[in-house]
């Protein structure tokens, strides 16, 4: 990249399920929120990023008629949509954007309105995706009759974790009640996060393990209290070129961004795939981080990441993709995660905001793992803050069935220096 | 201003048609396959990857979900861009001049097969008035956009229909177009089946499958790579407001975005300074009031200019030679059709429809109802 970009504004709804509002003003929301944060009006964006996933919200291209309420109308705009990774394609897009010396200021945004399809949202869209999965692999000549993982193929994403929650204990031998703790960090995280849909002060694992409802077992090794919630919400971003960040207090600028993809993973666990044999190997999150971390300049992530925002919807994937993040050993993030090392206040944090766990309205998601990683560096966080200087901050997303990663890096200083 | 160019070095396209014999996979493929063999390279030269789809024409979410083995992706940079192929070429040049990657490889594709578009168009409502009154999906909107130009400017049924012969006639020698009709006879058009008044069957653009598929590369790979690089001289975009809220008798955002594309390529009278167009006119009318946000001609004098003949291939600037959206238009690919078919211009491959000498060809991309986004793209060759 030849010229340093940051990000110098972060504007995010309440999550939740927001039946007080409409997607278009949920947007506008977000979109002002963000420009006033970065103290810009509409009139200075030079273009904007947008996404969500269409099939979750029941809206087509909703950028085109919700347009005239975040100023769209006389800027090029460019719809992004990737699956889980939707708001962190939609970010890095408004990053080459201003990267590619075209665009100055650019606003992207990532938002899903689950609740407006269908109750529960977000069960129309994964239907939406096993149904056509299912017409994929009969295409193929896969007989679904003989493939139990077919199940998971049914569920899609959703359906794909639970085998990779085994696959992953497997690898690793961490036990369910890790992913207890994972998933009570998260909830407790996000009870100081005033935009997080989840929240339960002093949530403990023993506490959720022992709830009548969150406790029990949905699809083994999952809790009903593991799993993410269908939220609605809007969160964006204001990307600006070193001249315009310069002028702001303390912006977060953009270090090492990249994104990979690898083969679909229902086909693997039918054992009809061709390259991945075990959907926990998540090699594509191992090249977008070193590619990422390459461009950033980080040689040894471990000592220099201070805090990361990791997409999370399933416990498991908090430790899975910490290791392919490069900040443990492969099979090992467990035993930081009884030591405390990734609470808040720990060594090195891990989605002190409560993360997509507690908070995840699709579209939006992954733009919120960015958007978190700029305030903790800005020093915006507010409750959340991790209590230490932020250098370098970390921000992923996974989508599509777990086979998409963006990896994007914020730092406190730029990229390039003169 | 570009820091650096970025030009074309591969193209493919698939044989548009109704209800083709192949998978998505398979048809994506092919497209993707040929354009990189054109470009000479391999699947390990290419940097980025990017597909333009829409989930709701494509019947599923994450319509993309089982293209990244298809399209070469595997364990690359990989993004989708949701919306008309042309604007992923967009994005592909944005990365370019990121300095970040130097070839993307750009693919798009719709099989309008699978799931009826027109019906789908009712989804790109707005959810809360429009969609629940019933009333507009994209054909009516368009026959709405049709009546308040033709009533403006008195422009005749006849006028957009000549529209029609041109293009289903330019197609008869595109054998990538879908719908070819040699001869085609202005009686034909006017009594070809009434969908919306005044939309007919032979004024709208037919469902097709279809996909196509770009290589970009950065200026020093370019001359690297290829001995006839077609390289993008200019491209603007941008989103009007929602058909509520705009004057729907001229195209104010293909206005914009030209003037930015032509801004960008130095050019001044782009009726004398063009060679060719490719615009995406999904209904015939559309083309005329492309014409006139496009500046080949005065507000208002669309009909005239297509009465003069000026844009048939023999014409002073030939518009869709190819055949252009009403002769095949699988949606999301339809942009990037238009692309290829300006590059093959540029390079002198176009074959049957060749419009001799062309140097400098501009393409069109459109996404909504009533061509709500538009993108411009000049390409030339060396210049």
């Amino acid at each position: 990249m030849w010229r340093n970009i940051a990000v110098i504004g972060v504007g995010q709804t309440k999550h939740g399920i927001r039946r007080d509002i409409n997607a278009a003003e949920m947007i506008a929301e977000a979109a002002w929120k963000a420009l006033e944060d970065a103290e810009l009006g509409p009139e200075d964006i030079d273009a904007i990023a947008i996404g969500n996933m269409q099939g979750f919200g029941g809206i087509c291209q909703a950028e085109l008629w919700s347009g005239d309420l975040f100023a769209a109308p006389g800027k090029p705009v460019l719809r992004i949509a990737t699956g889980g990774t939707t708001g962190g394609s939609v970010a890095q897009c408004g990053m080459y954007q201003v990267a590619s010396g075209l665009f100055d200021t650019v606003l992207a945004i990532g938002f899903e309105k689950h609740s407006d399809s269908k109750e529960p949202g977000a069960t129309m869209g994964l239907s939406h995706v096993g149904l056509a999965n299912m017409f994929h692999l009969l295409a193929n000549g896969v007989d679904v009759r003989t493939s139990f993982a077919y199940g998971g193929g049914v569920g899609a994403a959703a359906g794909v974790s639970a085998y990779q929650a085994c696959e992953y204990m497997h690898r690793s031998g961490c036990k369910i009640e890790h992913l207890d703790m994972v998933a009570a960090k998260s909830r407790r995280n996000a009870a100081k996060n005033k935009y997080a849909h989840l929240q339960w002060p002093n949530c403990t694992a023993e506490s959720l393990a022992k709830h009548p409802r969150f406790g029990e077992i949905v699809a083994y090794p999952l809790r009903l209290g593991h799993i993410c919630p269908a939220s609605d919400g809007a969160s964006a971003i204001v990307i600006a070129s070193e001249e315009i960040a310069r002028k702001a207090d303390r912006p977060a600028w953009v270090r090492g961004l990249a994104a990979c993809a690898d083969e679909e993973n229902q086909q693997a666990e039918n054992a009809q795939g061709v390259s991945i044999l075990d959907t926990s190997e998540q090699m594509q999150c191992r090249i977008a981080a070193m590619k990422a971390y390459r461009m950033a300049g980080i040689k040894n992530p471990r000592e220099e990441i201070d805090v990361a925002e990791i997409y999370q919807p399933f416990p498991h994937q908090e430790l899975m993709y910490s290791e392919r993040l490069l900040l443990f050993d492969d099979g090992k993030a467990w035993i930081p995660l009884e030591e405390g090392e990734t609470e808040i206040d720990g060594k090195l944090p891990i989605d002190p905001s409560g993360g997509v766990l507690s908070t995840n309205a699709i579209g939006s998601s992954a733009m919120q793992r960015v958007a978190e990683c700029a305030l903790q560096i800005m020093g915006k966080a507010e409750e959340h803050q991790v209590p230490k200087d932020v250098k370098n901050a970390v921000a992923h997303g996974w989508g599509g069935s777990t086979n998409f990663t963006v990896v994007t890096v914020l730092g406190d200083t730029p990229r390039l220096r003169w | 201003m570009m820091r650096e160019k970025v030009a074309i070095i591969g193209y493919a396209q698939s044989y548009h048609q109704a209800n083709m014999p192949m998978t998505r996979e398979d048809m994506v493929f092919e497209v993707a396959k040929e354009a990189a063999k054109m470009a000479g390279i391999e699947r390990e030269d290419i940097d980025t990857v990017i597909n333009a789809t829409n989930d709701y024409y494509e019947g599923r979410t994450i319509s993309e979900l089982f293209l990244v083995m298809p399209i070469g992706a595997y364990l690359k940079d990989y993004t989708k861009v949701e919306m008309d192929g042309a604007n992923a070429v967009f994005y592909g040049m944005l990365k370019i001049l990121s300095g970040t990657h130097d070839i993307a490889l750009i693919v798009a594709n719709t099989q309008g097969s699978t799931f009826n578009p027109h019906q789908i168009s009712v989804y790109t409502l707005d959810p809360t008035f429009d969609r629940q009154i019933g009333v507009l999906n994209d054909i009516s909107a368009a026959a709405i956009q049709a009546r308040v130009y033709m009533n403006k400017y008195g422009i005749s049924e006849e006028e957009a229909a000549i529209v029609s012969v041109k293009n289903l006639g330019n197609a008869a020698k595109n054998p990538h177009a879908h719908r070819r009709m040699p001869g085609i006879s202005l009686e034909e058009v006017l009594s070809s089946k009434l969908y919306c008044d005044p939309i007919r069957e032979l004024t709208m653009s037919p469902i097709s499958d279809g996909a196509a598929a770009v290589v970009l590369a950065s200026e020093k790979k370019a001359r690297e790579l290829s001995d006839c690089p077609v390289w993008i001289k200019g491209v603007g975009s941008c989103q009007d407001s929602y058909i509520r809220d705009r004057k729907l008798y001229k195209l104010e955002g293909l206005e914009a975005a030209a003037k930015k594309a032509y801004q960008m390529a130095g050019i001044k009278n782009p009726f004398a300074e063009l060679d060719a167009a490719e615009v995406s006119e999904r209904y015939a009318h559309e083309e005329l009031m492309i014409y006139e946000a496009l500046g080949f001609c005065e507000e208002g004098r669309g009909g005239t200019l297509i009465d003069s003949c000026a844009t048939f291939n023999d014409g002073q600037l030939p518009v869709n030679p190819s055949g252009g959206a009403l002769s095949a238009d699988p949606i999301t690919a339809t942009g990037l059709i238009r692309i290829v078919e300006a590059t093959m211009q540029i390079r002198g491959e176009a074959g049957a429809h060749q419009i001799p000498g062309a140097w400098r060809v501009l393409a069109h991309g459109q996404t909504g109802i009533c061509a709500q986004q538009n993108i411009v793209f000049i390409l030339g060759g060396e210049e």
